[in-house]
């Protein structure tokens, strides 16, 4: 049982690191401030995860929330104190969106594009455009309360 | 802008409606405290939204993460290995406990004091936490058998049994008994037609004093002691 547990947790960090690897190391590198470092923040944040796997089973936005929670907490950032909404429960909250309203806040919020260029590389209607990035502000308002 | 023309807000907040919208929604908002309580809503959401590291964004595997994965897959086996050898231990008691079973049948009570039986030499390469008392027992009434490793933390202490002998379906949980009697819980597990086979491993704790462990004990939730075995 111990063998197959173990191999569970193998199994488990292999697809971490598939899924999560990029960020994980990115974010980790920029808040450790140096590569090695950062790799060996990602390496016992894999670790720890693969322990708890209840803890991933709330979809990929909840996982990835949860994995940044324990970068954050190895690298001691404290960057986050004092906002009102902590950025790990956004994170969760923006990845749970539906696809199509999590596209378009992406387009529109993090890459900086405009509403035709959104409606263009989409394929729906500016108003479409509008219309969904008000639901999921409007959605997100909701989860975080 | 018709009618409160909700919709449009979103992309207000976002600041990505062209000028003629914009100017609409603005001339709406001017009027409308409904609408202005809604917009400052979603602004706290949008400053909220800056505070997501860009990073989290990113997927797939990192570029030359080779090598961070095979370290970080070592380090995962190598901890298995060290929780394998306290297994072992047990493993070691409870093939102790059948034997004796074997040799001398009815109900017996086999007990093992520190690592060093010499069973648990006999598969362990390294000795358990000190202190680490173990025990083992088979109940002739019940047919169940438990061997039960109790290592002791400040205060407190972890258990590991492996309980074999119980039906498939039973609901069962594991208690630490005190010397004074008292009763502290320290797992509960559904026996699965696998678990009838080959046995269950439980990992629990219980919030007891490591001296004053007297005895682990397996039952039903319907009050029945299946096994119980002196620490």
């Amino acid at each position: 049982m111990s063998r197959r547990q173990g191999a569970t947790e193998e199994v488990l960090v292999r697809g971490l690191f598939e899924e999560h690897g990029a960020a994980l190391l990115a974010y980790a590198t920029r808040l450790a401030g140096d590569r090695s470092l950062g790799e060996d923040v990602v390496r016992e944040t894999l670790i720890r995860a693969a322990r708890d796997p209840a803890a991933l089973t709330g979809g990929r936005g909840a996982a990835r929330a949860y994995l940044f929670t324990i970068v954050r907490g190895l690298t001691a950032d404290k960057e986050q104190a004092g906002a009102r909404v902590d950025s790990m429960t956004m994170l969760s909250a923006v990845e749970s969106l539906p696809s199509e309203q999590r596209e378009v806040l992406h387009a529109l919020y993090f890459q900086g594009r405009g509403v035709a260029e959104t409606a263009a590389s989409l394929g729906v209607p500016a108003g479409t455009v509008k219309s969904r990035s008000y639901h999921a502000l409007r959605r997100l308002r909701e989860a975080v309360g | 802008m018709s009618e409160h023309g909700t919709e449009l807000l979103g992309a207000y907040v976002l600041g990505v409606l062209d000028g003629d919208e914009w100017a609409s929604v603005q001339e709406h908002l001017d009027g409308c405290a409904h609408c202005r309580r809604e917009v400052d809503d979603l602004r706290e959401l949008e400053a909220a939204l800056g505070e997501i590291p860009p990073e989290a964004f990113l997927d797939g595997p990192p570029a030359g993460g080779d090598l961070l994965l095979r370290r970080t897959l070592h380090q995962v086996r190598d901890e298995r290995r060290r929780r394998d050898r306290w297994r072992g231990v047990l493993w070691a008691v409870a093939a102790a406990v059948v034997a004796a079973v074997a040799l001398g049948g009815g109900a017996l009570i086999g007990r093992a004091t520190g690592p060093a039986t010499p069973q648990a030499q006999a598969t362990t390469s390294t000795a358990p936490v000190a202190g680490t008392r173990t025990g083992a027992a088979t109940d002739a009434r019940t047919g169940a058998t438990m061997s039960v490793a109790v290592r002791p933390a400040v205060g407190w202490v972890r258990v590991r049994a492996i309980v074999s002998g119980v039906a498939a379906g039973e609901q069962c949980r594991l208690v630490v008994v005190a010397q004074d009697g008292s009763r502290w819980p320290a797992g509960s597990w559904l026996v699965s037609d696998q678990d009838a086979a080959e046995g269950t491993t439980v990992d629990g704790s219980a919030l007891i004093a490591p001296a004053d462990v007297a005895s682990v004990q397996a039952e039903t939730y319907a009050g029945l002691v299946l096994v119980s075995t002196s620490i």
